[in-house]
């Protein structure tokens, strides 16, 4: 009997999409017998326990206290111990945000089992789950599976559907008492610096984004003219936000922003994973000098040469 | 202070060895090895609090078909020392066992501070080795660092989160994974570091110096099993145009868009 326990996440005051993907798939793969959820943190929303409910949660384990209004490893390893204990579970998931990343590795350690990481599909064989994982930037698929009794797991961010249309109800919550010493908080929270978000992308529908190939802030000038020229927005990959090419409120991905164009120009960007989980386009183009870059797996339409001799021509046979 | 890298050499992701043959080390020549590029991050990040504190920095290498070349490298952008662990019969599929090996390692070396590594371990993609060796350790640790600020007596360090970023304050003895951000930028070699990096001595440890056992660090040991691996097909036909003249490109890209009714422009 599969008895899975999943990690509730909250961002922006709700529950984490990706969070309820996990939920999805897992009820898909397993039913939705034994899914339940751990909530942790500070001042915790009774909506928060009925959006998992309605998305499939049968019972939620929350701990609710002062020392866990911010994600710090420490308790938050202890919290989801108190609640391993309580449930017993098989298997224990969280969406591969960086607090997933972080968390499910530790309690593994605590738990003498291993972590799967990245994964992007679960299927059972006989009384193994398989884990699907894709490697060399997905060119190939790993299938792991995981001995011990109890498994973890973290999966790819944006791999899963949501269920646009949950319908369950409320679920069962128990509230878990857990006390904190100062052991526990050697790690410090200081702030939290949201980045700027001043140009909203999600409703954009033709976006022009480069990547670490564009190779110099200068250089990204042809992607704004591009984008003029089409009447869209710009975007771009982390590599070119962290060294100041482009302002940080136009980073795409896993850290930045998700969108969802008719039409996505994709410049220099290679397609890691952490930016194509945060491209939704109806059509794909690349240019890209790599012939072996991801991104033109991802792609309808490519180009491979130079972005900076091609954008240009572009550019003009528009005008 | 004492700071130990832990780096990974990995076979350079620019090789042309498709999926499933890139995993296969027999098909990698020794040019084709560096260090893995978040493992760099590392030595960079210890480099800047060697000058900033005084500190000695030793390179440590186990994963890797010849990990000493991996620890020259390092000698030779800056690091103090570099020691070098067998790694014949690993199974490097199980971070756990990762983990495991380096808490071994670090008993060894007994008196250390700050244990850095890259953020991402290859060949796996995963990010599991630093948040298991700092619980094995039961140290103070801060993953997916992107900036270490020197404070009196701890770390000020600032750390990606999705949509934004995260500033927390850790002693200065712990463990820390570092990104590939502005700050974490690796040095060059330098002139000088190549001919120490050439003159060092760099210790083997074998496994039975650190208490352990081929059978320890197998595939037997692991939690974690590889049940398959296999090359992705790609199901999507994308549209490639490889050959031509820039302009010749351009233009049968646009025909094609024209084609297949697809609008540029809103």
């Amino acid at each position: 009997m599969m008895k899975t326990l999943v990690f509730g996440q909250v961002r922006d005051g709700k529950i984490e999409e990706n969070t309820l993907g996990v939920i999805n798939k897992i009820i898909e793969v397993f039913g939705s017998d034994e899914v339940n959820a751990a909530l942790i943190g500070h001042q915790l929303k009774s909506e928060w326990t009925e959006e998992l409910g309605k998305h499939g949660i049968k019972k939620a384990y929350t701990v609710d206290a002062p020392e866990l209004e911010f994600y710090l490893s420490k308790p938050y390893v202890k919290a989801m111990q108190e609640i391993i204990k309580k449930f017993n579970p098989t298997l224990v998931i969280a969406a591969g945000t960086v607090y997933g990343e972080d968390l499910l590795p530790r309690l593994a350690v605590l738990n003498s089992s291993s972590v799967a990481q990245k994964v992007t599909d679960l299927a059972m064989e006989g009384e193994d789950i398989l884990f699907h994982i894709p490697v060399r930037d997905d060119q190939a698929l790993k299938i792991i599976k995981i001995t011990s009794n109890i498994k973890f797991a973290t999966t790819r961010p944006g791999a899963f559907f949501i269920n646009e249309n949950p319908t369950g109800d409320k679920p069962e919550v128990e509230n878990v008492s857990v006390s904190f010493d100062e052991n526990d908080l050697v790690v410090k929270h200081i702030e939290i610096k949201k980045a700027e978000r001043t140009v909203n992308l999600k409703d954009a529908k033709i976006i022009v984004a480069g990547g670490r190939g564009v190779g110099g802030k200068d250089k990204f000038q042809i992607i704004r003219e591009l984008a003029e020229a089409l009447g869209g927005e710009i975007g771009a990959t982390r590599a070119c936000t962290d060294v100041n090419w482009v302002d940080e409120t136009y980073e795409i991905g896993q850290t930045g922003q998700s969108v969802s164009p008719d039409l996505y120009i994709a410049a220099g960007i290679s397609g890691a994973p952490q930016h194509m989980s945060g491209v939704k386009a109806k059509k794909l183009i690349a240019i890209n000098t790599d012939e072996g870059a991801p991104i033109f797996n991802f792609a309808d339409y490519g180009i491979v040469g130079d972005l900076h001799t091609i954008l240009p021509i572009l550019k003009e046979k528009l005008q | 202070m004492k700071i130990i890298v832990f780096l990974e050499q990995i076979v350079n992701t620019q090789v042309k060895l498709y999926g499933v043959d890139y995993f296969d080390s027999s098909k990698a020549s020794e040019d084709d090895l560096i260090i893995n590029p978040t493992s760099k991050n590392a030595i960079e990040g210890a480099l800047k609090l060697k000058e900033a504190l005084g500190a000695e920095v030793t390179a440590v290498c186990m994963q890797g078909l010849k990990p000493i070349k991996a620890i020259r490298e390092a000698i030779a952008m800056g690091c103090d020392s570099g020691i070098e662990v067998a790694n014949d019969g690993l199974y490097n599929d199980d971070p756990l066992i990762i983990a495991k090996v380096y808490t071994k390692v670090l008993e060894k070396i007994g008196d250390y501070d700050l244990v850095l590594l890259g953020v991402e371990e290859q060949p796996t993609g995963a990010y599991a080795v630093s948040a298991m060796l700092a619980e094995l350790l039961n140290l103070p640790s801060v993953l997916y660092a992107e900036e270490v600020e020197i404070l009196d007596n701890s770390l000020k360090i600032t750390h990606i989160i999705e949509g934004g970023r995260k500033i927390v304050e850790m002693p200065m003895k712990g463990v820390i994974s570092c990104t590939d951000s502005q700050y974490f930028v690796p040095r060059y070699t330098s002139m000088r570091g190549i001919l120490t990096a050439k003159r060092a001595v760099i210790p083997k440890w074998e496994l039975s110096d650190i208490g352990l056992k081929t059978e320890d660090i197998s595939k037997d040991a692991a939690l974690i099993k590889e049940v398959s691996m296999s090359n992705i097909v790609i199901e999507k036909e994308t549209y490639i145009i490889k050959e031509g003249e820039p302009e010749e490109m351009v233009e049968e890209l646009l025909s094609k868009l024209k084609e297949d009714e697809v609008k540029l422009g809103v």
